[in-house]
C-alpha cells in the first residue's frame, strides 16, 4: 500500500465536532495565541507614541484584524483533510507561480520592492502566502516521488520545482523569503529521505552558488546579482566596525537595545532604545530587540522557549502523521518557523545577516500573521486528520497513538 | 520526544527512517536555539553594563547652564564690569553630520575663516558631548535667526545663551579690570581649572584673573533625554548655576578718570616742551594709610570691549603694532625705570638709620663730585653750595647724595641695598594683580653674577654713587615707588597695596573684607622721619624747591619729590611723587611720563591734577611750569 493511498483514506465516521475538538493540538494553539498576544503587547509598546498614527492602538488593531482573519483561516484549514491537497498540487504550485509573476508585473512598489498585491480590502504580501503554497506543493510532489529517493534526476527536478518560485521572490527583490524557500526545500528533502550523498552534493552546490553570487561573479565578472544594499546587509554582521552605513547603525542599535535590557529588562514601555527611535523597524523586523530591551534575558528566554514549544509540537505532529505527506507538510511548516525565528533573532543579536525576515506571530504585519496562523491550521489538520484517518471514530487520548512511546 | 533512534540504515523502513530524520531536525532546532540563548546570555548578562552605558550615552545630553560672572564695582558701588546676555554659536561634535558640508556653510554665515572652525573642532573633539563654542557673541539678526530658520541644514550647530562682559565706561581702568577669554588648553591641565571644559570663560588679566575663582561661579547643568534625531524629549535633571561673587574695588572711578586723563595731558605737555617721543606713562594713587589703590593707570590703554566675543584679528594687529606702543602692558606695575631723584628720600633714610649722617650734616656742592679721576655732575651746573639733608632734598642736590653714596661704598657690604629693600624695592609689592615686576636693586653679588666682562663684574664706587641718586642699574616700578613713599608718609609701614576692598555676594552681603596688610616696617626715629618729610614739603612749598612751580597756588599742603631719569639714548623720563596733606597724608600719587623730559614741569602737574580732584579744590594749575630739575 502506497503512502499516498494511506493518506487518502477517509474517516469511517462522519464529522463530529466533539471529535474534532478533542483532536486539536491545544498546546500548539495556546502557545500560538500566547505568542501573538506577546507580540501585540510589544507592538503596542513600540508604536503607541508614534506621531504618525491616529490612535495609540492603530498598529495593535491592525494586528488584531490579522489575528481574527488568521484564526478563521486556521479553523477552516484545520477542518480540511490535508490529503486533499495532493490532488490540488498542480493548482497550488502554478497558482503560486502565477501570483508571484503577477506581483512582479502589477505589484505595488514600496521602498524599491514589489512585494504586495493591493486588493480593495488589504494588501497581500504574496511571498508570505507563497511559502505555504510551496510547502503544500512540495509535500505532494515528494510524497508522490517517494519511490524515486535514489534518483538524482528526480532530486534535480525537485530543486528546480522550488527554484522557480524562489527565483520569482528573489526578483521582487525579497532575498530573505527566497532563502526561506531554500530552507523549506532542505528540511523537507531531509525528512523525505534524501540520500546522504545527494544531500552532500546539494550542500556543496549551495555553497558554490553562494560563493559565486557573493564573490566570484561581482568581483571577477562584474555581475551583481545582489543589489549593493543587500550585499551590505548580508555581510555587515561579520565586521560591523568597518561599516558606517545604515546597516551597521541598525545592527549596533539593536545590539545596544538587547544588551542594555540586561537580566530583567527596562520594563514594559520603558525601553529607551525603542521609544527614542534609536532602534529602527522596532515593531516589525526588530521586535525581538524590543522584547529583549524591555523584558531582558528573562523575557527573551521565555519567548524563545515558546517558539521551541511550537517547534516541538510541529515535529511531534510530523512524527505522528501516518502518511509521509502529512509528515512532509508538518516539517515544511517547522522549517519555515525554525528558519525565520533563527534568522530574525540572530539578526537582532548580530550573529545573522540583516535579511528583513519578520519574527513569526510577533512582528507587526497582517500578511505574515495570517500566513503563520494558516500554517498552524495546517499542522492542526495533519494532527487531527492523521488520527482520524487511522483510527476513525476513536477519541484523542488513545494509549497507542502512532509512534508514541 | 516521541522518536525512536535509527537502528538500521538499509533497507529504510518508512517509520524509523522518518523518525530518525525528524530527530536530526529536532536536534538542529535545539542547537540553533542554544546558539541564540548563548548569544543572549553573552550580550545581556556578560556585556549588559557596557551596552547600557552606550544606551545612556546616546540618549542623555548634558549641557552646561553658564553661571553669570560676578560684577566688579568701584569703591562707591559704581559698576565697572557687568554682564549682558548674548548668544553664542557652537557645535556639538557628536551631532555634527557631514561636517565637510556644514563647516564651510557655517563659516560663510558667521563670516569667519573656515580654518578657524576646523581648528576649534579639532580641539573640541576630545569631548564630543560638550558644545564647542565657535563664535561667542553673535548678533540675533540676521545671523542667529538665519541659523534657526535653517536649522536642518546645520546639524550639530547649537545656539546657546551666554553671558558676555560689558564695560559701561569702555576704555577705563583697563589694566586693573583685565578681561576674560576662553580657557586655554594648557590652563585646563591646572588644578584651579580642573572643573572646567574647553570653551569655558576665565579671567585672563587684572582682577578678572586674580579673582577668577570667586568671580566665575559654578555652571549648572541640564540633562535632557533626546531621541535618535537629537530632539529633546524630556528633562532628566537640572542643576541651577551658582552666580559668581562680586568685587568691590578700592578704585574711585572719578579719581581714576581724572588720573587717566592727567597722564594724557602730561604727555601732551611733554610734546609742548619739546619731547615729541613721549607716548607712554603711568600713574598710581593710593591711600598711604591703608595701601588701597584709589586710582592706577597705564597709558596707552585700550577698550576691553574688543575682547568680548573674541578679539578681532585686525584690532589685535593694530593694538600690537609699533605705533600702538604696547597697550596691553601695565606700566604701573610692570614698567621698570630708574627712580632718579624720587629715590633720594630712601637713600637718605638708609643713611640716617645707619647713622652715617644726621640731617644737619652739611656737604658742599660745587656743581660736581669727584673720586680720583672720576667726576659726577650735579644737575645744577654751578652747584647748590653748602646744603644739609633737608635742603638737599628740597633742591634735589645730586652732589649731597653722591657723598652719601661714597660713604656707603666705603663701608663695604650691602648696607645701602638692605636699607632700600626695607622699603620694598627689588621685590614685588604683592598687589592683587597678575604679572607684577620685582624691579632691581643692584648689589655686589648681582654684578658679579650678571656682569658681561671682568670689569663689569666688579662693584665699584660709582655703583653706589649712581644708586644714591636713583640711577645706575636700579629699576623700580611706579607702584613700588608709591608703596615706598607711602612708608615715609605713614611713618614707616610698608603696606601691601590692594585694588580689591571686598568680595560680596549677589545680595550685596560682604563675604570677605580685605584688611590693611603691613608687610614690613622701616624704623626711623621721629627726628629722622621729620627731616625727610620736611625736605619733601619744602620741595613744593619753597620757591627754591623743584616742585614749587607746579603746585603754586594749590590750597592744600603737599609734599613731594621730582625725578628726571636718564635712560640713554631715550629722552629723560619725568617722575613726580606727591602726597597730601603733608602733615597727615591721605593720598599719595606717583606719576611717570616716559621720555617726557623734566619731572618738575611734566610729571608734577599730572600729580597736581589728581590731588586737585581728590581734594575737590578745583585750582587751576599753572599752564607753564618753570623747569628746575
Amino acid at each position: 500500500m502506497s503512502v499516498l493511498q494511506r493518506g487518502t483514506d477517509r474517516p469511517s465516521a462522519g464529522f463530529s465536532m466533539g471529535r474534532y475538538l478533542a483532536n486539536i493540538d491545544w498546546v500548539l494553539l495556546i502557545t500560538t495565541l500566547t505568542l501573538v498576544g506577546f507580540g501585540m503587547a510589544m507592538i503596542y509598546s513600540a508604536t503607541h507614541a508614534d506621531k504618525n498614527i491616529s490612535s495609540p492602538t492603530q498598529y495593535v488593531r491592525d494586528q488584531a484584524l490579522g489575528l481574527v482573519v488568521g484564526l478563521l483561516v486556521l479553523v477552516v484549514v484545520s477542518l480540511v483533510d490535508f490529503s486533499w491537497f495532493v490532488g490540488l498540487k498542480r493548482y497550488l504550485y502554478w497558482g503560486n507561480v502565477a501570483l508571484l509573476v503577477l506581483t512582479l508585473l502589477v505589484g505595488a512598489e514600496r521602498m524599491g520592492a514589489r512585494r504586495w498585491i493591493a486588493t480593495p480590502l488589504f494588501d497581500v504580501q504574496t511571498s508570505e502566502l507563497g511559502k505555504l503554497l510551496v510547502v503544500l506543493a512540495l509535500a505532494a510532489f515528494l510524497a508522490e516521488g517517494v519511490e524515486l529517493r535514489g534518483s538524482l534526476r528526480f532530486l534535480l527536478k525537485t530543486v528546480a520545482y522550488v527554484a522557480l518560485p524562489a527565483l520569482l521572490v528573489f526578483l521582487q527583490p525579497d532575498l530573505g523569503t527566497a532563502l526561506v524557500f531554500a530552507a523549506v526545500l532542505g528540511v523537507m528533502l531531509l525528512v523525505w529521505g534524501i540520500k546522504w550523498t545527494h544531500a552532500a552534493l546539494l550542500g556543496g552546490g549551495a555553497l558554490l552558488a553562494t560563493t559565486l553570487v557573493l564573490r566570484v561573479l561581482p568581483q571577477t565578472f562584474g555581475i551583481a546579482l545582489l543589489k549593493p544594499y543587500q550585499l551590505q546587509r548580508l555581510t555587515v554582521f561579520l565586521n560591523p566596525d568597518q561599516d558606517t552605513s545604515g546597516a551597521a547603525y541598525q545592527l549596533s542599535q539593536s545590539k545596544i537595545a538587547v544588551a542594555s535590557g540586561m537580566f530583567s529588562g527596562k520594563g514594559f514601555m520603558d525601553g529607551t532604545q525603542t521609544h527614542l527611535n534609536f532602534l529602527p523597524a522596532h515593531h516589525t523586523d526588530f521586535i525581538f530587540s524590543v522584547v529583549s530591551e524591555e523584558f531582558g534575558f528573562v523575557g527573551s528566554a521565555i519567548l524563545l522557549v515558546l517558539f521551541l514549544v511550537l517547534l516541538w509540537r510541529g515535529i511531534r505532529i510530523a512524527a505522528a502523521s501516518k502518511t509521509l505527506h502529512g509528515t512532509l507538510i508538518a516539517s515544511g511548516v517547522v522549517a519555515i518557523l525554525l528558519f525565520q525565528v533563527f534568522v530574525n533573532v540572530g539578526m537582532t543579536l548580530g550573529i545573522m545577516p540583516i535579511t528583513g525576515i519578520p519574527l513569526p506571530f510577533v512582528s507587526f504585519g497582517s500578511s505574515s500573521l495570517v500566513v503563520f496562523l494558516t500554517a498552524v491550521g495546517l499542522l492542526q489538520s495533519v494532527h487531527v486528520h492523521s488520527r482520524t484517518a487511522l483510527y476513525g471514530g476513536r477519541l484523542r487520548g488513545d494509549q497507542h497513538g502512532p509512534m508514541a512511546a | 520526544m516521541y522518536l525512536e533512534p535509527m537502528r538500521r540504515r538499509r533497507p529504510p523502513s518508512d517509520d524509523t527512517s522518518v523518525a530518525a530524520r525528524l530527530a536530526v531536525l529536532a536536534a538542529a532546532a535545539v542547537l540553533l536555539f542554544a546558539v541564540l540563548l548563548f548569544r543572549l546570555w553573552f550580550l545581556q548578562i556578560l556585556s549588559g553594563d557596557r551596552y547600557a552605558d552606550q544606551a545612556d550615552e546616546q540618549r542623555l545630553r548634558t549641557v552646561a547652564i553658564s553661571a553669570p560672572r560676578g560684577v566688579v564695582y568701584d569703591r562707591d558701588g559704581e559698576p565697572l564690569v557687568v554682564n549682558r546676555a548674548g548668544l553664542s554659536v557652537g557645535i556639538l561634535p557628536m551631532d555634527l553630520r557631514s561636517p565637510e558640508v556644514v563647516v564651510p556653510r557655517l563659516a560663510e554665515v558667521l563670516g569667519m575663516p573656515e580654518a578657524e572652525i576646523w581648528e576649534k573642532l579639532e580641539k573640541g573633539k576630545a569631548d564630543p558631548y560638550r558644545v564647542t563654542v565657535i563664535q561667542a557673541d553673535v548678533p540675533e539678526n540676521p545671523i542667529v535667526s538665519y541659523l534657526k530658520e535653517h536649522g536642518l541644514e546645520f546639524p550639530g550647530v547649537r545656539i546657546e545663551k551666554s553671558y558676555l562682559r560689558s564695560y559701561p565706561r569702555n576704555a577705563f581702568a583697563t589694566h586693573i579690570l583685565g578681561y576674560v577669554g576662553e580657557v586655554s588648553y594648557e590652563d585646563l591641565e591646572k588644578e584651579q581649572f580642573r572643573t572646567l571644559g574647553p570653551g569655558a570663560m576665565v579671567g585672563k588679566d587684572g582682577v578678572e584673573a586674580v579673582y577668577d575663582s570667586k568671580l566665575r561661579g559654578e555652571d549648572g547643568t541640564r540633562t535632557v533625554e533626546v531621541d535618535a534625531s537629537g530632539r529633546p524629549k524630556r528633562m532628566v535633571q537640572e542643576i541651577q548655576p551658582q552666580p559668581g561673587s562680586n568685587l568691590v574695588l578700592t578704585i574711585d572711578s572719578e579719581l581714576q578718570d581724572v588720573a587717566e586723563r592727567a597722564v594724557v595731558e602730561g604727555i601732551e605737555r611733554a610734546h609742548e616742551e619739546g619731547f615729541p617721543d613721549a607716548a607712554g606713562g603711568a600713574i598710581v594713587a593710593l591711600d598711604p594709610r591703608t595701601g588701597e589703590v584709589l586710582a592706577m593707570a597705564s597709558y596707552p590703554d585700550y577698550d576691553l570691549t574688543s575682547w568680548v566675543g573674541g578679539m578681532k584679528t585686525d584690532i589685535y594687529r593694530e593694538l600690537t603694532s609699533p605705533e600702538g606702543n604696547n597697550p596691553f602692558f601695565d606700566r604701573a606695575i610692570k614698567g621698570l625705570y630708574p627712580a632718579a631723584s624720587t629715590f633720594k628720600p630712601f637713600v637718605a633714610a638708609a643713611a640716617l638709620r645707619n647713622d652715617l649722617i644726621d640731617w644737619t650734616t652739611v656737604y658742599n656742592d660745587p656743581g660736581s663730585f669727584r673720586i680720583g679721576e672720576q667726576r659726577w655732575k650735579c644737575w645744577k651746573d654751578d652747584g647748590h653750595g653748602d646744603v644739609n639733608l633737608v635742603e638737599a632734598l628740597m633742591v634735589s642736590c645730586d652732589t649731597y647724595f653722591y657723598n652719601i653714596g661714597a660713604i656707603f661704598y666705603d663701608m663695604k657690604g650691602p648696607i645701602l641695598q638692605d636699607g632700600l629693600e626695607a622699603f620694598g624695592f627689588g621685590r614685588a609689592s604683592g598687589i592683587d594683580l597678575p604679572g607684577e615686576a620685582s624691579g632691581r636693586v643692584p648689589d655686589k653679588d648681582w654684578k658679579r653674577l650678571t656682569g658681561k666682562s671682568e670689569e663689569a663684574r666688579l662693584w665699584k664706587p660709582g655703583d653706589d654713587v649712581n644708586l644714591s641718586i636713583g640711577q645706575g642699574d636700579l629699576l623700580v616700578t611706579p607702584l613700588q615707588l608709591a608703596v615706598a613713599s607711602a612708608a615715609i608718609a605713614n611713618g614707616g609701614d610698608v603696606l601691601v597695596p590692594r585694588v580689591v576692598r571686598q568680595i560680596t555676594d549677589g545680595s550685596g552681603n560682604v563675604i570677605k573684607d580685605f584688611e590693611t596688610e603691613v608687610r614690613g616696617r622701616v624704623d626711623l626715629n621721629p627726628e629722622e622721619l621729620d627731616a625727610i618729610r620736611r625736605g619733601l614739603r619744602l620741595v613744593v612749598s619753597e620757591p627754591n624747591g623743584t616742585g614749587y612751580g607746579a603746585f603754586r597756588g594749590f590750597p592744600i599742603a603737599v609734599a613731594g619729590k621730582t625725578g628726571t631719569a636718564e635712560k640713554k639714548p631715550d629722552d629723560d623720563y619725568a617722575w613726580f611723587m606727591g602726597y597730601a596733606p603733608a602733615s597727615a597724608p591721605e593720598i599719595l600719587v606717583v606719576a611717570i611720563i616716559e621720555k617726557g623730559g623734566h619731572g618738575s614741569s611734566v610729571a608734577a602737574p599730572v600729580v597736581r591734577r589728581v590731588l586737585d580732584e581728590y581734594f575737590n579744590t578745583d585750582s587751576a594749575g599753572p599752564t607753564q611750569v618753570e623747569v628746575t630739575e
